[in-house]
């Protein structure tokens, strides 16, 4: 006989979170955590109750970009999230030092996965941020069953390389009727300050492409910026800092948190109110 | 890119006596499930041959009066139904669920 895969609930562990948004790309490499972290710094300036879940359990890399004021305590089952400049966050990274490698194979990734769902005290937001692993396996699937996802952002960079993965990915949320809410281009071009000039270091309208192709919203051009770099090394955040260059590229994010919030309203409008999330007891009826 | 969205969501779920259940679709269709019927398609890989698609279970076997302990979400795709048989590993899709109900 198989075994029993429920466990009791009383309602969804996601429950008080208005949106929940996957941030993935199916590849690699083209700056997922990166766009998470820095949106979600963006939603938080906007006046938003903001987390993030780096579900990368092999390569977290959230933690660096936005070190915590409060490291995430655990008391019984529940984990309470680290607190990051008033966004919460969890990530693996919390429970590894930054040099270890989580060698650990699937079965139990996945059941940290779950924990990050069922166990995290996210308390009410309005957004949650889920920082997708590379690829279109276990974790993502568990991730696109559990997590109540709304939608999904897939960040690309503009090079067709790139654009094939992504392609992979958000054929995986159609199986899986996670709606798309756009395409964010990242690294789409370095801006020569001498002439003002946009310089297309990996090629041209990729993201542009690749959002027609699939009838969704091209929401951003993210240009490769050095001070997004030093940023993200340094855990400093591009609202902090008081130059032109950061805050030519928090207006960049701003846009992009903007455009999200904007589709999200769309998308529900468009969709009605459809039921995602039920549980029915059975009855004895008479 | 094929269609991202189901053609129909689920509007309303309940259950109708003590061997089945009602979906209400957003586009007005309504479908009435028997979960014997449910069960004798069960796509969980102790019931079907993943490669194959031969199924591993004798029909004969599924009682007809079947009834249910729960019935959850799977994201926002399709349900999973935990059989007072024992069975509770197959995920219906909503695709599948609503091409039964249209016949």
């Amino acid at each position: 006989m198989p075994l029993n895969i429920y466990q009791e609930a009383t309602g969804h562990p996601l429950s008080n979170i208005k949106h929940v948004i996957a941030v993935a790309a199916g590849k690699g490499g083209v700056g997922k955590s990166s766009v998470t972290v820095n949106l979600a710094l963006a939603l938080k300036r906007l006046g938003y109750h903001v987390g993030v879940m780096d579900a990368d359990i092999y390569g977290p890399s959230a933690r660096k970009m936005l070190p915590e004021d409060r490291i995430p305590s655990q008391k019984g089952a529940i984990i309470q999230p680290a607190l990051c400049q008033g966004i919460h966050m969890i990530s693996m990274a919390y429970f590894r030092k930054e040099h270890e490698a989580a060698a650990i194979r699937a079965p139990i990734a996945n059941g940290i996965i779950t924990q990050f769902i069922q166990n995290v005290a996210w308390g009410p937001l309005d957004y949650l941020l889920i920082d997708f692993p590379p690829g279109t396996g276990d974790i993502q699937l568990t991730l696109s069953q559990q997590a109540n996802l709304a939608g999904a952002i897939m960040v690309t960079t503009p090079q067709e390389v790139s654009v094939i993965d992504v392609r992979k990915a958000m054929h995986l949320f159609e199986q899986v009727k996670v709606p798309i809410i756009g395409i964010v281009e990242n690294m789409s071009y370095y801006r020569h300050s001498p002439t003002d000039e946009n310089i297309y270091l990996f090629g041209k309208g990729g993201g542009e492409r690749l959002a027609r192709e699939a009838g969704v919203p091209l929401l951003e051009m993210i240009p490769i910026d050095p001070c997004l770099c030093y940023s993200g090394d340094k855990g400093h955040s591009i609202f902090a800092a008081e130059n032109t260059e950061a805050d030519s590229i928090a207006k960049v994010f701003i846009a992009l948190a903007k455009r999200v919030i904007e589709h999200m309203a769309m998308m529900k409008v468009q969709s009605g109110e459809g039921q995602t999330n039920f549980e029915i007891h059975w009855k004895e009826m008479t | 890119m094929r269609e991202r969205l189901p053609a129909a969501a689920v509007q309303n779920i309940k259950q109708k006596n003590n061997h089945a259940f009602t979906i209400e679709w957003s586009d007005g269709l309504v479908g009435d499930y028997r979960l014997s019927d449910l069960q004798k398609c069960c796509p969980c890989a102790n019931c079907t041959d993943e490669t194959t698609g031969k199924r591993l279970v004798d029909e004969k076997s599924i009682k007809h009066d079947v009834k249910a302990i729960r019935i959850v979400s799977v994201g926002r795709y399709a349900l999973r139904v935990q059989f007072t048989s024992g069975c509770s590993t197959g995920i219906y899709d909503f695709d599948m669920l609503y091409k039964m109900a249209r016949g």
